[in-house]
């Protein structure tokens, strides 16, 4: 169905309107993702946690309101019609994205900072020829009607088996920044893992200073490390650690590990048991992995926001970034399940192929209260998130570069 | 040259969009960049062979030129005969 752009120029919807009755507002595909939360508990011993909780809890924490078209909290993606009437998600977060837009448009006349010059240009282009050209350019962009390339969860490489001993702490070496792979490595923590935290020097994860409510939530309780990625003798002793761990979490392009020096595909057949998370937007293979995308426009590559124009009429986003917390949720479990195998594994995971299964699976569960989800939450533009049930802190936060001596201060054995 | 151009290399693998550009003259592994490949390649000059990387984004020291890399290669880029450098990464910042 196409949506006319004419008929969503109204800005908000009142409280009220058109929302049915009696019905309760909520993230749609928080019922997913409780499912799969109880099925870690169940199956992995974490304690219970609540779906709509881990999907609304940034919100929450900084009080976010249903933003439509334009992102919830910060407003840095936004989804504009373009000329043949489909709709292009663009995220601009850093001055640096900006100065890509002339190449994007293949215009030097643009007012890069002018977000109405923005969506004015974006109105003369195809969708297809800015998705294509945005992907080159390293953009994180999506059509409203695009489907993932890529699986949702795939292995990609494979290596030994190894047998733990009873009672060994599984070590879960975390390289992720931002949300999705961050809130994997939580949950692994919740399972009982040790959980160490690398951030690099010159690109530190940026989520402990700007929502640092947040970053307690899914980092507390991990050992915190600092390594200079340029320096070849820490880079080698984050090598060892990673050879001593039982999984690894990541969220680099797979060039730009490769440009580190990091060969996740090598340490899979050399080290024994090693499972290894490779979390992207699009897939860690072929083209897209070269493409980037962060949560809210990966929700909209995985097909969320056609959904919601076809419940409700309007176009716009589904939750806040949600792709990142149910890729959290699916890469902790894929993680859990292949430990349990005992093989050494890498597993890419793409978040807008995520986003799009969890809304197929959704879809056959529960295909009428889903429905209805879509279309209180299309018409909830200007209302603040739902509430959710707030967790506290139960393990402290370590400071930036904290335990880098403790991991890292001892050349490894031979 | 209209920003978004595709650049291909004369003297190797190398394919740049442009970003940003002036009037002078692009080159890769020293020859003079262009829209299609030449049918026969240009030879890679050993002052401009030290590779390109995908996804870097390369510049002169003016900022009145830039290029992103879409297709690595052995060339490495320059403009007028002066060689371009990488642009550092930034992070991401918190929330989109």
């Amino acid at each position: 169905m196409r949506i006319e752009p004419d008929t969503l120029e109204s800005k908000t919807t009142g409280p009220e309107t058109g929302a049915p009755e009696g019905v309760r507002l909520a993230i749609p595909l928080a019922r997913w993702a409780d499912r799969q939360l109880e099925a870690l508990a169940r199956d992995h011993g974490l304690p219970r946690l609540d779906g709509a909780t881990l999907l609304g809890e940034r919100a929450a924490n900084g009080g976010f309101r249903i933003g439509g078209r334009v992102s919830a909290g910060l407003g840095g993606s936004r989804l504009l019609p373009t000329r043949d009437g489909k709709w292009f998600a663009l995220t601009l977060i850093r001055d640096i994205d900006r100065e890509l837009l002339p190449a994007l448009f293949g215009t030097t006349d643009l007012a890069v900072h002018d977000d109405a010059a923005i969506a004015a240009t974006t109105l003369e282009h195809e969708c297809a020829e800015l998705l294509e050209r945005g992907r080159a350019l390293g953009l994180p962009v999506a059509s409203a009607d695009e489907s993932p390339v890529s699986a949702p969860v795939e292995v990609i490489e494979r290596g030994e088996h190894r047998a733990r001993p009873r009672g060994h702490r599984l070590l879960v070496v975390d390289l992720s920044a931002i949300w999705a792979g961050p809130l994997a490595g939580h949950l692994l923590w919740q399972a009982g893992m040790e959980v160490v935290k690398v951030e690099s020097r010159t690109r530190p994860d940026l989520i402990r200073r700007d929502d640092p409510s947040t970053f307690d939530l899914i980092n507390q309780g991990k050992a915190n490390l600092l390594v200079d990625f340029a320096s070849h003798e820490e880079k080698a002793r984050l090598v060892d650690l990673i050879r001593r761990a039982d999984i690894v979490i990541e969220s680099s392009r797979p060039r730009a590990l490769r440009h580190l020096g990091i060969d996740a595909d090598a340490l899979v057949r050399e080290v024994p048991g090693l499972v290894w998370l490779s979390v992207t937007g699009h897939g860690a293979r072929g083209e897209a992995a070269g493409w980037t995308g962060i949560g809210n426009d990966c929700g909209v590559a995985g097909g969320l926001s056609r959904a919601l124009a076809r419940a409700s009429g309007r176009m716009g986003y589904v939750g806040d970034a949600i792709a990142d917390p149910l890729t959290g949720i699916v890469a902790a479990r894929s993680a859990l399940r292949a430990l349990r195998e005992g093989h050494a594994v890498r597993i890419g995971l793409a978040m807008s192929a995520i986003a799009n299964m969890a809304l197929a699976e959704e879809t056959g569960f529960d295909p009428a209260a889903l429905e209805i989800e879509l279309r209180t939450w299309g018409l909830a533009v200007g209302r603040p998130f739902p509430p959710v049930s707030r967790r506290s802190l139960t393990a402290a936060v370590r400071p930036l570069g904290a335990d880098t001596h403790r991991y890292l201060a001892e050349p490894a054995p031979c | 040259m209209k920003p978004g151009t595709r650049l291909k290399s004369a003297a190797c693998d190398t394919e740049v969009m442009v970003i940003r550009c002036a009037e002078g003259t692009i080159e890769c592994g020293g020859a003079p960049m262009a829209e299609a490949r030449p049918a026969d390649a240009a030879p890679l000059a050993a002052d401009f062979s030290a590779g390109t990387l995908m996804g870097k984004r390369y510049v002169d020291t003016e900022g009145r030129y830039e290029l992103l890399c879409v297709k690595p290669g052995k060339g490495s880029l320059s403009v007028d005969g002066v060689a371009l450098v990488v642009k550092d990464a930034k992070p991401l910042p918190a929330s989109d």
